[in-house]
């Protein structure tokens, strides 16, 4: 949440609670792992782990997403 | 799939994983709070400023579960619980919705399944009966099939995969002992059970060499006949059997339910006898339906090519042997056609149609009946919709609760079907026509479907309601302002309407196919007090009684035991018994020339010197047969019937003038007597008939002969004494056909032509289909009636109030009830109009717009419409205008 805030300057401003949906989402498709384990300061925690068929759904995505900013960019930049 | 499993997986644990995404959820504030109190935040601010930032945590909540189960399912079973507690409080409304539709679908489902029988499914364990052609042949002079043409047909024809021959051939049959049965064993191609794809469960099939000459006799039993006769003896195969005294091996078993063409108990190999290779065709001694050829169609080939096929190939015979087979024209029938009837499917697509239509009534009433619910609920519905609840949610909701009732009402009909296709099939069991009854998966399907889509029909009245239904309306005062909705009001006339509409086309339909059967079973034969006489039908072994002399010593027999019975005022020996075959012949009449392309046949019938004396006919003029006459050196005698002297000599004296059979002896006419019903099996008219002493025509070798006794005490006194006589008189006898002659009057379908041979059912399924649309229509006019009654107490308070008397109440409400049933019931005697012209085939002797039954329907309708009124009615008159109008 947080690395979300500082990297887009504040842009992308969400709910807190509204990252568990897509957590659950990602865990559906198998795209992430969830664990028990303990904090840095010894409470249960739950950690999610990128899984090998998210990291490529990643992969493919991003590059897709990509490809549409690039269009998108050089349709506005013709006008 | 994965995923799937991974939804499961989840719905089994979703109590812990919701805590736990609860408890994550919380840890996730939890350290943000901490955070915040590090930067030096009160602790109470900060975990507001946790929360606040956290944003909608129970909607993230849902949105979460929401991932895993498709919410509509989590929906479907809310609503399926909710329709369940309102089926539970309302128990009457869900009980009466159940049994109609139960009834309305099982009884679709059974018809549907008795149409799927008769019109496509064939022979049980046949291999794709929708293959398989049956074929005879057609000349001048009738049915049958001629060997000699049917292998040119196996030879030549391009359009089959194979064919097989079938003759009957009827035996004395024994397993060794004393005691022999006279059978009647189908003699087949030794490749037909290999064309019908069904093979012996023990033992061996025919092979062509045991139908080649000098082959060695086997034979292959029924399975019933195995067990009956040989108590399912495994070690059967292989053990000797004689037929008409010559042995004979039996090789296999078939499986159990496998009969074919008709019901027999022993199939043997094709016997090639010189009478089987007359190009002429065969003689044919009874049941026409002994000799046919079947084939299975080559793919791609379809019965109308087999048909051309084959018709030209008999045209190429009839210029080879214009002798034999000139006119003659092969018939190529499908199961259905050959077994059951050309009309079959018109037959069975109207019973089925009723069917629809008894569905269509119920679902009428249900729609009302929901409806009626439905705006009971209309203040429930209106803060549902008030408080958010989509229409679409209110819709499904509906529609949740009129599928469960369907879900309840198809498994009760699931019930209903294999109960009534058992019954129909017990019912209609014959000899001569062998169905697969068996309810399969397909039915279920049926069933199923025709069960949601009357779920579906029923809900359209009330969700269209609901679409319309605002916030406002209910909501503002009471539920008045929707109830006396005009349309609500039209849509239930409408739906009275058209279930009268369809009740008076199943009613007159059901006049006229009832009338039809009454005219023939009631039908004037002729005979007086039918009751009384006792009839039966002897088969002699002819092995034992090769000769007419020896045939006549046993009748001499015979009769002596007969008329030596106490109770017995009279007793004659006929060759065919009233109502049944005439043996027609040709004839000549002296003095006159034969007419040279042969006249119509007359029957002629050889009758003992009691004969119309046992029967109750009356003489008109002449003299009875006497003893004298029954001889076989007796005086060349006949009597005539009196249609036959109006046709032959009208306004003749016909007595002593002289006539003969082909090329029999002149015989005189010694007397006339009244017309007695032969050889029309519909009873619709008196042919012209001859009579001749007994024992100057006995019955060929082969043919029956019959006995008929009058017995001056009841006849069931005498029965059991008859019976033993006549097994006592020879045990290889067979008797057949033993009651009393009104019995045997009877409706019988093996004996009906084919075009009439159903009659029977549909005159039995029709009344009982007229009365359940009668009665569900009724019940559907009786709760509109009694529900716009109750909508309107208050009005009817007013006006009695304002001075209308009862009476005036009870017209207004009887008015009201019955418009729509007077619509109903024109539109449905147009509609019945156009039906029952369809019917004309299986009628007989009543007109498709009979007036009786015409007038009859409606008036029937009309008493009890009025009947269902009138209840609710009596009710209205009863409304004491002081409570209803206090109660406000």
């Amino acid at each position: 949440m947080q690395f979300l805030r500082s990297t887009s300057d504040d842009a992308l401003q969400v709910g807190e609670s509204s990252l568990y949906p897509a957590l659950q989402r990602l865990l559906l498709n198998g795209w992430v792992k969830a664990e028990w384990g303990l904090s840095e300061n010894n409470r249960r925690a739950r950690y999610y782990v990128l899984t090998a068929a998210g990291c490529k759904k990643l992969r493919t995505k991003h590059e897709q997403f990509e490809e549409r900013i690039a269009a998108i960019r050089k349709v506005l930049e013709a006008t | 799939m994965r995923r799937l499993i991974q939804r499961l997986r989840y719905w089994t644990g979703r109590k812990r994983t919701e805590r736990e995404l609860a408890e994550e959820m919380e840890l996730h504030r939890a350290m943000r709070q901490e955070e915040l109190e590090r930067s030096g935040m009160p602790g109470k601010e900060a975990g507001h400023a946790s929360r606040r930032a956290m944003g909608n945590v129970s909607v993230a909540r849902e949105d979460a579960r929401a991932i895993w189960i498709w919410p509509w399912l989590e929906g479907l079973f809310s609503d399926l619980r909710f329709a369940l507690r309102g089926l539970r409080r309302d128990r009457a409304f869900a009980l009466a919705a159940i049994a109609m539709l139960a009834l309305a679908v099982g009884l679709n489902a059974t018809m549907f399944t008795v149409m799927n029988t008769m019109l496509f499914r064939g022979f049980p364990l046949v291999q794709e009966n929708d293959r398989l052609v049956y074929i005879q042949e057609q000349g001048p002079s009738g049915c049958c099939m001629s060997y000699p043409d049917f292998e040119v047909w196996r030879s030549q024809a391009q359009a089959f995969e194979g064919m097989a021959f079938i003759a009957e051939r009827p035996v004395t049959f024994s397993d060794g002992g004393e005691s022999s049965i006279r059978i009647v064993p189908f003699t087949v191609s030794a490749n037909t059970f290999e064309l019908l794809g069904v093979q012996p469960m023990l033992g061996r099939d025919f092979v062509s060499a045991d139908e080649g000459p000098g082959a060695a006799p086997v034979a292959i039993l029924n399975y019933r006949f195995w067990e009956s006769r040989f108590g399912k003896r495994d070690d059967i195969i292989g053990s000797t059997v004689y037929f008409d005294r010559a042995p004979a091996t039996i090789i296999g078993v078939m499986p159990d339910g496998f009969d074919f063409p008709t019901q027999s108990d022993i199939w043997m190999p094709l016997a090639h006898t010189p009478e089987l290779h007359q190009r002429s065709g065969l003689a044919i001694f009874e049941d026409p339906g002994g000799f046919l050829a079947f084939g299975r169609l080559r793919d791609g080939a379809d019965l109308d090519e087999a048909r051309a096929e084959l018709e030209t190939i008999n045209r190429s015979l009839e210029a080879e042997y214009p002798e034999t087979n000139r006119r003659v024209v092969p018939t190529v029938k499908t199961h259905s056609q050959f077994f059951v009837g050309q009309d079959a499917p018109m037959i069975y697509g109207l019973l089925w149609a009723a069917g629809w239509f008894i569905l269509l009534i119920a679902c009428a009433n249900l729609a009302n009946l929901v409806l009626a619910r439905t705006v009971g609920r209309w203040r429930e519905f209106s803060t549902r919709i008030a408080l958010g609840a989509g229409s679409g949610r209110m819709i499904r909701r509906i529609l949740v609760e009129s599928l469960t009732i369907a879900i309840v009402a198809g498994a009760l009909g699931w019930w209903i079907v294999n109960w009534g296709v058992r019954g129909w099939a017990a019912a209609t069991a014959s000899p001569y026509q062998i169905l697969d009854h068996t309810v399969d998966s397909g039915r279920l399907a049926y069933l199923v479907a025709i069960s949601v889509a009357a779920a579906i029909m029923f809900s359209l009245a009330p969700v269209g309601r609901v679409l319309r239904l605002g916030v406002n309306g209910p909501l503002r005062g009471d539920a008045r302002g929707v109830t006396r909705d005009p349309r609500g009001k039209r849509l239930a006339a409408v739906t009275v309407a058209t279930q009268m509409a369809l009740a008076v086309v199943l009613l007159s339909g059901a006049g006229v196919l009832v009338r039809s059967l009454f005219n023939i079973v009631g039908a004037e034969t002729g005979v007086r007090d039918p009751e009384n006489i006792v009839v039966g039908t002897l088969r002699l072994p002819p092995d034992r009684y090769p000769s007419p002399e020896s045939r006549l010593a046993y009748f001499d027999r015979l009769e002596a035991q007969l008329t030596s019975i106490p109770g017995i005022d009279a007793e004659a020996l006929a060759v065919s018994l009233p109502v049944g075959n005439r043996y027609p012949r040709a004839i000549e009449i002296e003095g006159r020339p034969s007419p040279p392309d042969g006249s119509e046949p007359v029957g002629l019938l050889a009758v003992g010197p009691d004969y119309f004396r046992v029967v109750g006919a009356s003489a008109i003029s002449g003299r009875d047969f006497n003893n004298g006459d029954d001889r076989p050196e007796g005086l060349p005698v006949a009597i005539v019937n009196q249609r036959f002297a109006a046709d032959f000599w009208p306004g003749e004296q016909a007595l002593g003038k002289r006539l003969r059979a082909e090329d029999g002896e002149w015989r005189i006419v010694v007397g006339v007597v009244s017309n007695i019903m032969q050889g029309d099996p519909l009873r619709q008219q008196f042919y012209p008939l001859i009579y001749v002493p007994f024992r100057q025509e006995p019955p060929p070798n082969q043919r029956p002969a019959s006995f008929l006794v009058r017995t001056g005490v009841p006849p069931d006194q005498v029965m059991q004494v008859v019976r033993a006589e006549v097994e006592q008189s020879d045990s290889g006898v067979t008797l057949q056909d033993f009651a009393t002659l009104k019995a045997s009057f009877a409706f019988n379908r093996d004996r009906m032509p084919l075009a009439h041979a159903e009659l029977g059912k549909n005159a039995a399924m029709a009344p009982i289909f007229a009365a359940i649309a009668l009665l569900l229509a009724a019940i559907g006019l009786y709760a509109v009636v009694a529900h716009s009654i109750n909508q309107r107490r208050k009005e009817i308070g007013v006006r009695m109030a304002l001075g209308a008397a009862a009476q005036d109440i009870r017209r207004m409400v009887l008015g009201d009830g019955m418009l729509p049933v007077a619509i109903g019931t024109i539109l449905g005697l147009a509609a019945s109009l156009a039906v029952n012209r369809v019917l004309q085939s299986q009628l007989v002797g009543v007109s498709p717009n009979d007036p009786l039954t015409m007038a009859g329907a409606p008036v029937v309708l009309i008493l009890v419409a009025l009947l269902a009124c009138q209840i609710p009615a009596r009710r209205a008159m009863k409304v004491d205008p002081t409570v209803v109008l206090r109660n406000d």
